[in-house]
């Protein structure tokens, strides 16, 4: 027998689809399959939520025992109350018993917590200067409240976290790419809400104080003198809209319902115990 | 730059994945280049599978001749790979890697043989495994590893 070298022309053993057509296809059908799962979950969740009474999720914010760590303020308190007490009859919020809670850090925040609890951040109160400023942050907090939204952003995060478990295991590289996909429609769901639950504190203000004094004022604050635009599209991706757009919105609000804007009364320096005591 | 600063493990990722294909890519290409002109050049060297049946003369010398390699994936590789798991299917993307791997192994172990002088290698073995601290773990770049044995075998002069 002789030997004879030939060359093989082809290579079976290599496929010749293009890696990045492969790509393409297999991302394409990642979103498709996320998309379905994440708009599934969301109608879910806000039928979840439309059926889950304020006792229910009292009960559930103490299971869940989230702990914020905050400690009571009889200020904030009788103030929370007494914007309480101008809310209609019939408001659903009614049902809940709200308590707030000031938690001593430097962040300018507040959050709706699960069974009623509202808790503010140090920083924020002393940004705050005017008690019409400060129903407006706890008007704003009732807002999310009235329209379920912290119980939508649970829902939606735990099914989130569960569905994308369930489909590629707890710890997979896809996992962590598909949260980062879903990153830029949560922030665009979440900002509706901001604007939403600033609409409603904005009505509430106006009922409570007879004007609309003191509506902005907080958020003129944050933007500062110089906003540029750049600040503006790192925003695009953030939960909440940027200061000045919720500004603008809150004024075009004012001028829609006729509101009219006078001076806002001083906040009362009983909130925080006196600087030199920390 | 701001979003850049923030989003910095999303940068991150696109960057390295670019990199993985632009490079990966790049050293596929050459690499191929590379085994099809040697394959060329070994091509009178007979490598066989079976036994001593094969040999048509008298042997003067046999000796064991080795040729192995180590092949790392891409980023972009993996990630296609991490796709694949999702929909099931070939992992084509670790095909050529592996193609590669057994090639240049082959490769390696002829290019032994010629130095020694063979005239053939019988009983070819390929070998294949993951190797690396990240072989079989998950979130890590792995790199397959061939190998080729045999035995090269030196026939008497006549």
């Amino acid at each position: 027998m002789k030997f004879t070298p030939k060359e093989i022309p082809d290579n079976v053993n290599v496929s010749k689809t293009h890696p990045l057509i492969e790509f393409f296809w297999l991302v394409g059908g990642l979103v498709l399959v996320v998309g379905i799962v994440f708009f599934t979950l969301g109608l879910l969740t806000d039928l979840a939520v439309s059926r889950t009474s304020p006792k229910i999720e009292t009960w559930l914010g103490k299971y869940l025992a989230i702990d914020m760590q905050g400690e009571a303020n009889p200020a904030l308190q009788r103030r929370l109350d007494a914007l309480l007490a101008t809310l209609p009859e019939d408001s659903p919020l009614h049902e809940y018993e709200f308590t707030v809670s000031l938690i001593n850090s430097d962040t300018v925040n507040a959050m709706a917590i699960p069974g009623g609890r509202i808790a503010v951040f140090r920083g924020l109160i002393e940004k705050v200067e005017s008690e019409n400023e400060l129903a407006m942050v706890l008007y704003h907090e009732l807002g999310h409240f009235a329209h379920r939204d912290h119980l939508r952003g649970l829902g939606r995060g735990l099914g989130l976290t569960v569905g994308t478990a369930l489909l590629f295991g707890s710890d997979s590289g896809a996992a962590d790419l598909v949260a980062k996909t879903l990153l830029s429609f949560q922030a665009d769901y979440s900002q509706d809400q901001e604007s939403a639950a600033d609409s409603f504190a904005l009505d509430r203000l106006a009922e409570h104080y007879g004007h609309a004094g003191g509506a902005t004022d907080f958020f003129n604050r944050l933007v500062g003198p110089a906003s540029s635009q750049a600040e503006h599209i790192a925003y695009i991706l953030a939960s909440h809209p940027h200061p000045q757009d919720r500004i603008d919105a809150i004024n075009s609000l004012i001028q829609e319902h006729g509101y009219s804007v006078e001076t806002a009364i001083p906040l009362t320096a009983d909130i925080l115990p006196p600087k030199e005591k920390r | 730059m701001e979003i850049l600063l923030q989003h910095g493990d999303l940068v991150l990722f696109l960057t390295l994945l670019c990199l993985g294909y632009g490079a990966g890519s790049w050293a596929e290409k050459s690499h191929y280049a590379s085994i099809n002109k040697r394959e060329k050049e070994l091509a009178h060297l007979p490598v066989v599978t079976g036994r001593e049946s094969y040999i048509l003369g008298e042997v003067e010398q046999s000796e064991l001749v080795t040729g192995s390699v180590v092949v790392s994936i891409d980023y972009f590789k993996r990630l296609l790979a991490i796709l694949r798991n999702i929909f099931g299917g070939n992992v084509k993307s670790y095909e050529s890697l592996v193609d590669r791997a057994r090639r240049e192994a082959i490769l390696r172990m002829k290019e032994q043989a010629q130095a020694k002088g063979a005239d053939l290698v019988i009983n070819l073995r390929l070998e294949t495994s993951a190797i690396g601290q990240s072989a079989n773990q998950k979130r890590q770049v792995g790199s397959v590893e061939a190998i080729a044995y045999g035995t090269a075998v030196c026939l008497a002069k006549r």
